[in-house]
């Protein structure tokens, strides 16, 4: 499933985002958060890549940088669009940039600030229709009427406000706003986190149907392992800006290479009933990415640390096809996966 | 051990009285902690369950009202040994100031909002401290750093001086559950205590939750919505929904033999990590409903697969015991 | 504006009938807000009284029953005659008694004594001084009137020179009320422009506008108003120095409406649905002015409401003080100039009624301010 692919829709290569960090009178730069450091990766057409990592990894920057909301330090961001040239996504500025919005979508995570509530449901859609001037008066309203009904929303409802809907809905809403422009890659970031567990299914099915019904690419960022372990063809797991394994989804769950990758797989919460026998308590707090530690950044931290991995950095090095570690380690460990049940 | 329940809560209603109409909150809960066991609390959000927790130590603000219920605390023999309903004090009473913090303690989702911003963690505890204890200022500041160092935070006499927003996530939660054990209560309500933290630090917590049990041997209720935190941390566990307690079993009986069809469907709803892939997902049909518009009769009927047409639509079912000795609010376990 | 609106705010969880809940869902802004405002109770009594203010201003003329500037010398300072009624069969309807002045011969003060034997009829739609209504039509009817125009009728007395304080007062509405809205107008536009480029640009732009505020509203208000005022020429006309006043007074003004656009600026820039507006492709106006500028107009709304009772209160000051507005244009400042002596005082307290036209407008645009500020986000969750 995972080996290299020819159709290969986004390729990252080295990617960097560093922010500065600015104190006193002048403003002055007095240092970097290096919020993504050198990270390469690829994702396969229609196939959905899920990045993990806990909070200020990186991964929500990452696919900002993807669809430019940020402006990347360094690095390419190759991408097949739909005429079969590849450009590079990361060089592109204003017009040229402008057509590309319509290919990559972002869906939000908050379903009440991402969407604007002082527009209506149809304005909201309709926005991005207008703004590329796809479509024109009775048309619009139709083509947002069928976007809607794709997302299980009636198009009734369309001259309604956001506040008349519920977390669920909106999250609707928001899909449907990244749909109507037919897009290819839809970057979806952390989309159920914010909603209640039973909403979650619904979500997380629709998501699942309009995949293959419409051919998508998902980029789906999450820190939540089972969501991603659910939709994921493709896991990269992050920490603190860098990529430290990737793999296919069944792989990375049943037998990790990476200690993170270990430990995260170990510390959520299983649910049955105190069955817990071996989990892994990482000790201390995750490092800061403006003064990452020496060596592997994970060192620190691992439980499996040797002398090398505080001096020497671990590169991500391929350790099988479709298959890459960032650990000195990764062949002599025998580390645990999830039991699949 | 003393076998009477050390907290138990029956027939509890809390309702908020807002401009738009009535909010039940919470619409009969029934539940009982016994000494040194975990007592989960799962639900949506909206559910009542923090709402209930917050009756316990009359913490609900008005517009909201405790109209109705007993909430029964058996004191501990230091401070008489009596049993005292919680629902009759007033808020502001001299009892519930000395049973909260010093008999049971409470930690919260974000302890950046119940931290104080402006006052260092040493101070905070201190306070906390000799607000229930008649010990001196080095007495509380010694004990201080020791409850730190308990909670597993390195350095506590440099960490003392430190404000909240000095700490990271996992250590603000730390020292939050380091100032609520400091006067070591019988019971700790523990409202979402890892929602807000990453799974790895998730589990260093919970694993100090604990090993803190252990050692304190007081009791704690675990308000969250994580079905897996639940299933580790938990002995007991109480389902609420819309308000009401709609199933209530031990951990083990509850997720191999769910009973409520509410508790079913979010059992088979949730996506489990080690299930790879089998389709889809199945997920309860519609949403949870607004609070002002209760449905008729059982409150989750109109999402329930079980529905039985002119009876769940009715009359609203009684929470019955089963003889596996959970309890189950539902007219498919009638008598 | 609507009236048949669900009588409580929108929240869409409010159990309601079908047809109400549906409307508040397409409910727009504007809607909203209103709904929220109305609950307000004293900001809608403020707002009426508003209103009635500011009609009060806009048919000063035609409500005044004299001439403004007309001096008498018989009635100095004549203490306000009481109205009577009397509606019997050939009856003056609506009249107040006439008075006769007395000089006291030892102290030698004007004494005035009503004159019962004296009816002076009032007369509705009366005709009078003439005047320009709206500034177009040419005319002399008044709302109300001694129905001889000659006679007297000092409903609130008169000044030192004869001149009767009610129409005074009623044509000095027009200038303090007015000065305000002009004055927050500038201000406005200063503060839109430069809180926005502070706010949307951010970097050193900021720091220089912020910079800037900072030092102006470091500068005491008083000394700096009092060099600019005397730094006007004398012999400027009315006009110039009503709006050289209203200039000087945005000068200060402008700076906290520009922190509150740079605030509104710098929260909604984080907002996701503008980031989701950029990734829809939006340019840079779009984004401003569909996405950005609806969700803070009612919070400048509510702000310049809040900033006018200041602006009225300075050209008050400024004109007590002798250095804003000068006679013969009439203001509310204007009228209390007569009253800062304490003799005046003494002799004529009715001198200081305008200030209850001052307090009564500035708790009214203040209430009303507070009111739209609390609904100005119907929102929030």
């Amino acid at each position: 499933m995972a080996d290299s692919s020819p159709n290969i829709l986004l390729s990252v290569e080295n990617l960097k985002m560093h922010f500065p960090i600015r104190k006193g009178f002048g403003r002055k730069i007095v240092g970097h958060v290096r919020a993504v450091d050198d990270v390469s990766f690829s994702v396969c057409c229609g196939e959905t890549l899920g990045l993990v990592g806990e909070s200020g990894c990186g991964k929500t920057t990452i696919g900002r940088c993807i669809l430019r909301a940020y402006d990347p330090t360094q690095g390419a961001i190759h991408y097949q669009n739909g005429r079969g040239q590849s450009v590079d996504l990361a060089q592109l500025q204003g017009k040229d940039l402008i057509s590309y919005r319509r290919e990559l979508r972002m869906i939000f995570q908050d379903p009440y600030s991402s969407l604007n509530p002082r527009m209506t449901v149809m304005d909201i859609v309709a926005e991005p229709l207008r703004i590329h001037r796809i479509a024109e008066g009775r048309e619009i309203e139709d083509r947002v009427a069928e976007t809607l009904r794709k997302v299980g929303l009636r198009p009734e409802y369309m001259r309604r406000y956001p506040h008349a809907f519920s977390g669920g809905q909106r999250q609707r809403i928001g899909i449907a706003r990244a749909l109507v422009l037919d897009p290819r890659l839809v970057v979806c970031d952390e989309p159920v986190s914010a909603l209640d567990v039973s909403v979650q299914a619904q979500i997380l099915n629709l998501l699942q149907d309009l995949q293959s019904e419409f051919n998508l690419t998902y980029l789906f960022i999450s820190h939540d392992l089972s969501v991603v372990e659910y939709l994921a063809n493709q896991v990269a797991v992050m920490y603190v800006g860098l990529l430290v394994e990737v793999a296919s989804t069944d792989e990375l769950f049943q037998s990790p290479k990476h200690p993170y990758t270990e430990a995260l797989l170990s510390a959520v919460p299983k649910t049955v009933p105190r069955r817990n026998p071996q989990r892994i308590i990482l000790k201390g707090d995750v490092a800061d990415p403006a003064n990452p530690p020496s060596g592997c950044y994970f060192h620190p931290r691992c439980p499996y640390a040797i002398d090398r991995c505080q001096t020497e950095a671990p590169a991500l090095r391929e350790i099988g096809p479709g298959r890459k570690v960032a650990c000195h380690l990764a062949e002599q460990l025998k580390l645990h996966g999830v039991e699949t049940s | 051990m003393n076998t009477s329940p050390l907290l138990e809560i029956s027939g509890l209603k809390t309702h908020f009285f807002l401009d738009e109409g009535t909010v039940k909150a919470v619409e009969g809960a029934d539940l009982m902690v016994q000494h040194g066991t975990t007592v989960g609390i799962v639900g949506e959000s909206g559910c009542g369950k923090s709402v209930t927790a917050y009756s316990i130590l009359q913490l609900v603000e008005s517009p909201g009202k405790i109209v109705a219920g007993k909430i029964l605390w058996q004191r501990p023999e230091a401070t008489g040994g009596d049993l005292l309903d919680l629902a009759a004090l007033k808020p502001n009473s001299r009892e519930i100031h000395a049973i909260r913090g010093g008999e049971i303690a409470m930690i919260f989702q974000e302890p950046l909002t119940s931290l104080s911003p402006i006052h260092t963690i040493g101070d905070q505890i201190v306070e906390a401290i000799r607000l229930h204890r008649p010990v001196s200022q080095e007495e509380a500041r010694r004990q201080a750093v020791q409850m730190l160092q308990r909670v597993g935070i390195p350095r506590p006499e440099e960490r003392l001086d430190n404000y909240p927003f000095q700490l990271s996530g996992g250590m603000r939660q730390r020292a939050m559950i380091a100032m609520a054990l400091s006067c070591h209560p019988s019971l700790l309500i523990a409202d979402e205590p890892t929602t807000a933290l990453d799974v790895t630090t998730q589990a260093q917590i919970l694993e100090l939750m604990s090993e803190l049990q252990n050692d304190f041997g007081m009791s704690i209720l675990l308000i969250t919505h994580n079905l897996g935190v639940v299933a580790e941390m938990c002995d007991q566990v109480v389902v609420m929904y819309l308000g009401q307690v709609v199933e209530q079993a031990d951990t083990v009986t509850l997720f191999n033999d769910p009973k409520h069809p509410y508790t079913q469907a979010l059992m088979r709803s949730i996506p489990k990590i080690g299930q790879r892939r089998r389709g889809r997902l199945d997920p309860i049909k519609g949403m949870v409903p607004d609070p002002y518009n209760r449905p008729h009769g059982c409150c989750f009927h109109p999402r329930c697969d079980k529905f039985v047409p002119g009876l769940c639509d009715q009359q609203e079912p009684p929470l019955r015991k089963l003889k596996s000795g959970g309890m189950v609010r539902c007219v498919l376990y009638g008598e | 504006m609507t009236t048949e609106a669900p009588q409580s705010i929108p929240t869409p969880r409010v159990e309601a009938p079908r047809e109400v809940e549906a409307q508040v869902f397409v409910a727009p802004q504007w809607k909203l807000v209103w709904w929220k405002f109305r609950k307000h109770k004293m900001a809608m009594v403020s707002g009426v009284i508003l209103i009635l203010i500011y009609l009060v201003a806009l048919f000063a003329d035609f409500l005044a029953p004299f001439d403004p500037g007309l001096t008498n010398s018989t009635y100095l300072y004549v203490p306000p005659q009481s109205i009577h009624a009397d509606f019997g069969e050939g009856k003056p309807g609506v009249y107040v008694y006439g008075v006769t002045s007395t000089v006291d011969p030892v102290a030698l003060r004007r004494e005035f004594t009503i004159d019962p034997s004296q009816v002076i009829p009032l007369k509705f739609w009366g005709r009078g001084w003439e005047y320009k209504l709206l500034g177009i039509f040419k005319t002399n009817l008044h709302l109300f009137g001694p129905a001889d125009p000659a006679q007297p009728a000092y409903l609130l007395g008169a000044d030192r020179l004869g001149r009767d304080l009610l129409s005074r007062m009623i044509m000095g509405t027009r200038i303090s009320m007015s000065i305000g809205l002009v004055g927050v107008f500038f201000s406005l536009v200063l503060g839109i422009f430069l809180g926005g480029i502070s706010g949307y640009y951010g970097g050193s732009w900021d720091q220089l506008i912020q910079r800037l505020i900072d030092f102006l509203r470091s500068i005491p208000s008083i000394p700096l108003w009092m060099g600019l005022a005397a730094a006007m020429p004398l012999q400027w006309p009315a006009q110039r120095v009503y709006f050289a006043i209203t200039v000087i007074l945005s000068l200060i003004g402008w700076t906290s409406l520009a922190r509150v656009v740079r605030g509104r600026f710098l929260s909604l820039r984080e907002e996701d649905f503008v980031t989701a507006a950029r990734l829809d492709g939006a340019s840079q106006p779009r984004i401003i002015f569909r996405h950005m500028l609806p969700a803070f107009t009612s919070h400048i709304i509510a702000s310049i409401t809040l900033a006018i009772p200041g602006m009225i209160l300075s050209e008050t000051s400024l004109s007590f003080l002798g250095l804003g507005l000068r006679e013969p244009v009439v203001s509310w400042g204007v009228l209390l100039q007569d009253a800062q002596d304490i003799r005046s005082i003494a002799t004529a307290p009715w001198l200081l009624i305008p200030a209850i036209a001052v307090v009564v407008s500035v708790l009214a645009l203040n209430f009303l301010g507070d009111g739209l500020r609390d609904a100005a986000d119907p929102y929030t969750r």
